[in-house]
């Protein structure tokens, strides 16, 4: 059982400000992306969490009781970095036994212990071996079994999988799920891969510039961006934004983009969701499946003329000439031959985000 | 603009060999992608085409002539490379000026203006004109290396892996801007990558190298869906494409060593198959269905979520198998589940040789 709560937490590295008032309350069995770019402080977060750095201000509080002043080694919380640190001149078994070796266990617990940690991480025929002789999946494997082993009140683990190759990142990947929900412990992960995120978590945490941008379940994330800012992070390929002008045409509602002169047809509706934003400076959200094309003129769909089309194997993404905008359309491959076609499109009303272009917030239209 | 022709290079450094009987033909304005993991030897094909590395054996011709004995400067070829490589006390004016001044041969001051502002309208970077190169993001720094390169109007342009140094979004970008120009200017491109989406997204044909010999050139959609081995199926597709070691019985594929079977099509595909004889079927995972009266079970191994659509890995008993699936479902881990396939989507390969029956025959 164990919960994590950050309050209010600021951090500074001299006049930097790397963590902008930080609120967080973390489940106990819960899977925690902290996702973002380089240098938005997700790893600067983890560590304040582990006690490997300080905190200016606020309070971190581990099952409700304030460890900010608390030592690393006193928090009860194993770590799992990028760069798999083992120790070179220790077997796979002395290196997961190492952190058993200061307690007061005997050594057939200790046995025990390291065993039954090896059998769930697949590596037991490993244990004889130095991590020289492992591979990179292996070692990292290890590495997860020595934080496993002592059983912590919560594991943290910085970008683990990214210094593997692609394929052996996916497979770990799942490895890294599987063993989350078998053992369910706390945990939170850092990373900049946004598939990463989606699919290992439970909620995703979006930084940018030290400032929390968003908390949500994969779906909310993907399908409800707080912001512009995470509406073009998460998701590839990228969300379509465009200035938006919203019209109220008698029978509905048009929004166009690009300084076209035809707007996109959306229901009444969205003017009085607007809800008085309609005359300001707006910003349209559509996620490529939320562009539709159809090659027959269809009531409610606009002409528009194809640009490049790139070929991605399943699916292909082309390039819609909407006034001076570009919108990018996912269609079925072979859909679209080519540039210079005429074809028709239409925005989804119900896939459509709009955001104030000034703050770039959401203004949480929903049709 | 050229055309460029490769006739039965062979490279050797040493004892290693680069490239073994490697021929390639590049249409006049074509955009050939040359694709291959690290190692397979793209990059010293493209120094070749540029003049930087000498075939030990074989040709390269640049619009029906052998260039054997020019250097790199007269075959009138622009490259740029993944290090942006631009001078960084100048100006991006200054970068893009100094390849129109050369000693010798120096253009008109008039015609630079002309060619430096419109190299930068085609690449929007008219407001970083009169920025040190210092200053730039990386985006910023691939555009103005890509603008030195076009600025000269050469014959060929030569790309090496230009887009890896980008973060994604970026990369999204250059990528659908890069096309663009070569549309624009009608050129030649020969552009090398590892990146498989790249490949596919831009190149009129593509070649796909591995240990330095060409397995198969075809448009992406060829490649795509007509891999000629295992290898290009297994390289060429994100997920790649199903790979599952079986045999024919009486029209239907049957899986080793945990004997799940499923439906084929007969016909074309699967002409000199013979009974029994041992195969590799591939399916990509979009022609992978889960419904509930299907033939095999499974169970779900792992959900990967790209937020528009779900990549399930699917286990039966040893074998691991992806499926697309539309977002909106939710699957749990070792939930099980049943599948098929699409038979008209199989693929066989031999076993032996990796080589599709399509190709083969």
């Amino acid at each position: 059982m164990t919960q994590i709560e950050l309050r209010g937490v600021q951090k500074f590295f001299g006049a930097v400000q790397v963590i902008k008032d930080l609120n967080l309350k973390i489940d106990d069995n819960e899977f925690i992306v902290l996702l973002g770019q380089s240098g938005c402080g997700k790893t600067t977060t983890l560590r304040a969490i582990a006690g490997l750095e300080t905190i200016d201000q606020g309070d971190i509080l581990i099952d409700g009781k304030p460890v900010q002043h608390l030592k690393a080694a006193d928090r009860d919380i194993a770590m799992v970095f990028q760069s798999f640190s083992l120790y070179p001149h220790m077997n796979v078994y002395e290196n997961i036994a190492f952190p058993l070796r200061a307690t007061r266990k005997s050594r057939s617990e200790i046995d025990a212990e390291v065993r039954s940690v090896a059998k769930t991480l697949q590596i037991g025929d490993l244990l004889n071996k130095k991590p020289s002789a492992l591979s990179g999946g292996d070692m990292q494997r290890v590495a997860i079994g020595r934080a496993l082993v002592r059983r912590p009140k919560a594991m943290l683990m910085d970008e683990p999988i990214g210094a593997l190759d692609a394929k052996l990142r996916e497979e770990m990947r799942a490895e890294i799920k599987r063993l989350h929900i078998k053992q369910g412990s706390t945990s939170i992960y850092v990373t900049h891969d946004q598939i990463e995120a989606m699919s290992l978590a439970d909620r995703i945490v979006i930084m940018h510039e030290g400032v929390l941008q968003q908390v949500g379940t994969p779906d909310e994330v993907y399908s409800h961006p707080a912001n512009l800012f995470v509406a073009q992070f998460v998701g590839s390929p990228v969300m379509n934004v465009a200035e938006a002008t919203v019209a109220d045409n008698a029978s509905a509602a048009s929004v166009s983009v690009g300084g076209a002169a035809a707007g996109f047809e959306f229901p009444r509706a969205l003017l009085s969701k607007l809800n008085g934003h309609a005359g300001g400076q707006l910003t349209l959200g559509i996620r490529p499946e939320g562009v539709l094309v159809r090659r027959e003129a269809t009531d409610g769909f606009l002409p528009v003329e194809t640009q490049i089309v790139e070929p991605l194997g399943s699916f292909d993404i082309v390039d819609l000439k909407v006034g001076s905008k570009m919108l990018r359309a996912r269609t079925k491959s072979g859909f679209i031959s080519g540039a210079g076609e005429k074809v028709y499109a239409r925005i989804d009303p119900s896939q459509a985000h709009f955001f104030d272009a000034a703050s770039g917030r959401s203004l949480g239209v929903r049709l | 603009m050229a055309h460029i022709q490769l006739k039965n290079i062979s490279k050797t450094f040493g004892n290693h060999t680069a490239l073994s009987g490697l021929s390639l033909e590049i249409a006049d304005g074509e955009f050939f992608v040359l694709l291959g993991e690290t190692g397979a030897g793209k990059t010293t094909t493209l120094r070749m085409v540029a003049g930087l590395e000498k075939p030990t054996e074989g040709q390269v011709l640049i619009d029906g002539v052998d260039v054997a004995d020019w250097g790199a400067a007269e075959r009138d070829v622009a490259l740029v490379l993944q290090q942006y490589s631009l001078y960084p006390r100048y100006t991006v004016r200054q970068n893009l000026e100094f390849p129109l001044k050369p000693k010798i041969r120096r253009l008109p001051d008039a015609e630079i203006k002309d060619r430096v502002a419109r190299v930068a309208r085609t690449l929007r970077i008219e407001h970083l004109l009169d920025r040190k190169t210092d200053r730039l993001s990386g985006g910023e720094m691939q555009r103005v290396s890509i603008g030195r390169a076009i600025v000269r109007k050469p014959r060929v342009f030569l790309m090496d892996e230009p887009l890896s140094a980008l973060d994604a979004k970026l990369r999204e970008a250059l990528r659908t801007e890069l096309k663009n120009l070569q549309m624009q200017l009608g050129a030649t491109f020969l552009f090398v990558t590892h990146d498989q989406i790249e490949a596919m997204s831009m190149g009129d044909k593509v070649g796909v190298l591995n240990h330095g010999r060409i397995v198969q050139t075809g448009t992406p959609h060829e490649i795509y869906n007509n891999p000629r081995d295992t290898y290009v199926a297994s390289f060429v597709g994100s997920p790649p494409m199903n790979l599952i070691d079986g045999r024919l019985v009486d029209n239907r594929a049957v899986m080793a060593p945990i004997n799940f079977e499923l439906p084929l099509k007969g016909g074309a595909g699967t002409s000199g198959a013979t009974e029994g004889r041992p195969l590799v079927f591939g399916i990509r995972p979009e022609d992978v269905y889960l419904e509930s009266g299907a033939p095999v079970e499974a169970l779900v191994h792992d959900v990967e979520n790209h937020g528009v659509e779900k990549i399930l890995t699917l286990r039966v008993g040893d074998t691991m198998l992806r499926a697309t699936v539309p977002a909106r479902t939710d699957f749990a881990i070792e939930q099980s589940v049943r599948f098929a396939w699409n038979p008209d989507k199989v693929v066989l390969f031999d076993k032996g040789s990796g080589v599709s029956l399509r190709h083969a025959g």
